[in-house]
């Protein structure tokens, strides 16, 4: 019995056409991401990192095969029936962040809580305490402009997690980001895997992430593989 | 479904919020909306200007009597004997000296100097019978008398009076060879008689050698009703005479000209429409591309592809309020109201004002609608199939 968001994707093949053929990225893929890990994806421009969070995220489809979310499987499911679903379940953490730039950082934490029954007031209780966890309370009133890219990269983290799905995709979260404010995000999606359980899919470019990360995966030519150095530098 | 139209206000809001970015394409659909809004509304209210002031000159009880196949007075003959067998008509009114209310009457066209410039315009001199105020109830001597029938005196309508030289009382006016004594000044509650000049008929045919010439009899009836035994009267005398109440003589002679105006006005406001809505999804387009990284952001986090339809056309349906908006303030300040003339089919003038109402505003409105709703539709169609992968690859602004 699989746990309630456990991913699993069972042989999946997965490929976009160019001009009258098509390009494989993946072929027969299966994996199983369980409840509570925190996964890194590393791997080479256009192996496909992007590609396995889209079709975890509901936003892109298989050719053949399944994905599953715990008992809900994704691969079928109506486009309607996707968005609500990834309302309700998945945080997307991008790699520039995608803030709204004319919604103040507590307007854009605030948006996906629109797609929730709450009220006005709890909505607004709800953003300062993200906001608190994600250490901006000072700046909820300012414009994604007038924040450093760190910031904006917390306030993404904080839209993520404010409707509290289980799931986030992490799609290079820290690559656009300095030393010190990457190091900054990946404790802190440390501390929401740890802390608040949250399962995470992080796919990077940082070699650092492996510090945080419970796993890290290597992706090429559509196959995982271990590498021996990377596990020699988490230990 | 509440939380489908907090998903559309919120995304409406952003978009709205966004548009800033897009000033200058946007402000260019406002101002083409503006643009369609005023024409259709210039011509919509001079064909409703027009119309109010034929409409206002009719009375149901007042009855023209012109020679058929004429159409209009000025092209109508009158003989003496006519007159004479149209004064035992039945159904007219008689006055308290027992003498039927009836006015012969003869339009002269005549130059008249404007003060603002000194060019002459022609104007309607009208000769008419003692009786002639008793036929037109709706005028009023608003300064000055009535002129002494048998006398070179005048009376002009008041519109003109503030428009044309030599005009006040007590001014001596040349037109051609006759000399004539302002001695009224007249308003006729917005109607043709407005734009006239009247004399009597005596006077106008001696100074302008018309000896005998009478182009329409008016008669006043001592019941609108009577005027189906007049018609038949008339019609019986078979004399090629033609019998129509004031009314429907106007009536008919606005609708040709405002249909005129429509005809010319709709298919151009129309023609125009177009263009603004080509023109309003260029703008929409460039919207939907210019928030594509914004709108894949937003499907991802969960908003539905119906809300991002919305969102965009209400973005379109703001800026086309907005420029019909506008517009619909330009007419109202700058058209409304305004005067205007005409050359009638006296072919002399017939002044008229530009007069907006509620259905012209309402129609204006829908034409703008559509043009918002067109060319908002397929853009935000186009926002409902943004590739939400671009939300991964693309920087938002
Ligand atoms: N919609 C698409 N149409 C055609 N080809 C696509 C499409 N999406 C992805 N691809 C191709 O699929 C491959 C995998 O893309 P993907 O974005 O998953 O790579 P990636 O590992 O995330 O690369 P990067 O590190 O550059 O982000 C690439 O070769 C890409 O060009
Ligand atoms: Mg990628």
């Amino acid at each position: 019995m699989p746990n309630d968001t456990d991913i699993t994707l069972t042989h999946v093949t997965k490929s976009y056409p160019l001009g009258k053929s098509r390009i494989p990225i993946f072929q027969d893929l299966t994996m199983t991401i369980p409840e509570g890990d925190f996964l890194a994806i590393m791997g080479p421009s256009g192996s496909g990192k992007s590609t396995i969070l889209n079709l975890i995220g509901g936003i892109d489809t298989v050719d053949e095969g399944q994905v599953a979310v715990g008992h809900t499987v994704l691969t079928g499911m109506s486009d309607a029936a996707l968005t609500q679903w990834r309302a309700a379940h998945i945080g997307f953490v991008f790699q520039f962040y995608n803030l709204m730039p004319m919604l103040s950082a507590a307007e854009n934490v605030e948006l996906p809580l629109l797609l929730t029954p709450l009220s006005a007031r709890a909505r607004q209780e709800r953003v300062r305490t993200i906001l608190d966890i994600v250490g901006l309370s000072e700046r909820a009133g300012h414009l994604p402009s007038e924040l450093s890219g760190g910031q904006q990269q917390r306030v993404g983290i904080a839209r993520a997690v404010a409707a509290d799905p289980k799931i986030l995709l992490c799609d290079e979260p820290t690559g656009d980001l300095d030393r010190t404010s990457a190091d900054e995000i990946l404790d802190l999606l440390q501390l929401l895997n740890r802390k608040l359980g949250k399962t995470i899919v992080m796919v990077t470019h940082d070699d650092s992430s492996c510090r945080v990360a419970k796993r890290t995966l290597h992706l090429d030519k559509g196959k995982f593989i271990q590498r021996e150095e990377e596990l020699m530098v988490c230990r | 479904m509440p939380g489908f139209f907090k998903q559309c206000s919120a995304l409406s809001m952003t978009n709205l919020r966004s548009l800033h970015r897009r000033k200058l394409i946007s402000l260019s659909m406002v101002l083409s909306v503006t643009l369609v809004v005023v024409v259709l509304l210039g011509f919509l209210s001079m064909a409703n200007g027009f119309r109010k002031t034929l409409a206002a000159t009719g009375a149901a009880d007042v009855v023209l009597v012109t020679s058929q196949g004429s159409f209009s007075e000025t092209t109508s003959r009158l003989t003496t004997e006519q007159l004479h067998l149209l004064q035992e008509a039945p159904g007219i009114a008689r006055d308290a000296k027992g003498r039927p209310m009836v006015s012969p009457e003869l339009l002269v066209p005549v130059d008249a100097r404007r003060q603002s410039d000194g060019q002459a315009a022609p104007l309607s001199l009208r000769g008419v019978g003692a009786e002639a105020l008793e036929l037109r109830p709706a005028l009023a001597i608003s300064e000055g008398r009535m002129f002494t029938p048998g006398t070179g005196e005048i009376i002009v309508g008041a519109r003109l009076a503030a428009r044309y030289q030599s005009m006040q009382i007590g001014d001596s006016i040349t037109f051609g060879q006759s000399k004539w004594t302002v001695v009224g000044h007249f308003t006729a509650g917005g109607s043709v008689f407005d734009s006239e000049m009247l004399a009597d008929i005596g006077q106008v045919r001696a100074l302008f050698n018309r000896q005998g010439q009478v182009q329409s009899l008016r008669v006043r009836l001592g019941n609108p009703a009577d005027f189906a035994a007049f018609q038949t009267y008339v019609e019986g005398l078979d004399m090629g005479l033609k019998a129509a109440t004031e009314k429907d003589y106007y009536s008919a002679q606005s609708q040709d000209l405002s249909r005129i105006i429509l005809f010319i006005g709709w298919p151009l406001a129309v023609v125009m429409a177009i263009g603004a809505a080509v023109g309003a999804m260029t703008t929409m387009y460039s919207s939907v591309s210019d928030r594509l990284v914004e709108i894949a952001t937003q499907r991802s986090i969960g908003f539905s592809r119906s809300a991002a339809f919305v969102s965009t056309l209400i973005e379109a349906l703001a800026l086309t309020v907005m420029g019909c908006a506008i517009g619909v303030l330009i007419a109202w300040l700058g058209l409304d109201g305004w005067s205007a003339s005409t050359r009638s089919g006296a072919s002399t003038q017939l002044s008229f004002e530009l007069a907006l109402s509620v259905p012209i505003i309402v129609n204006a409105a829908l034409l703008a609608l559509c043009v918002g709703l067109i060319g908002g539709g397929l853009p935000a169609f186009r926002a409902t199939r943004v590739p939400l992968r671009s939300a991964m690859t693309g920087r938002s602004t």
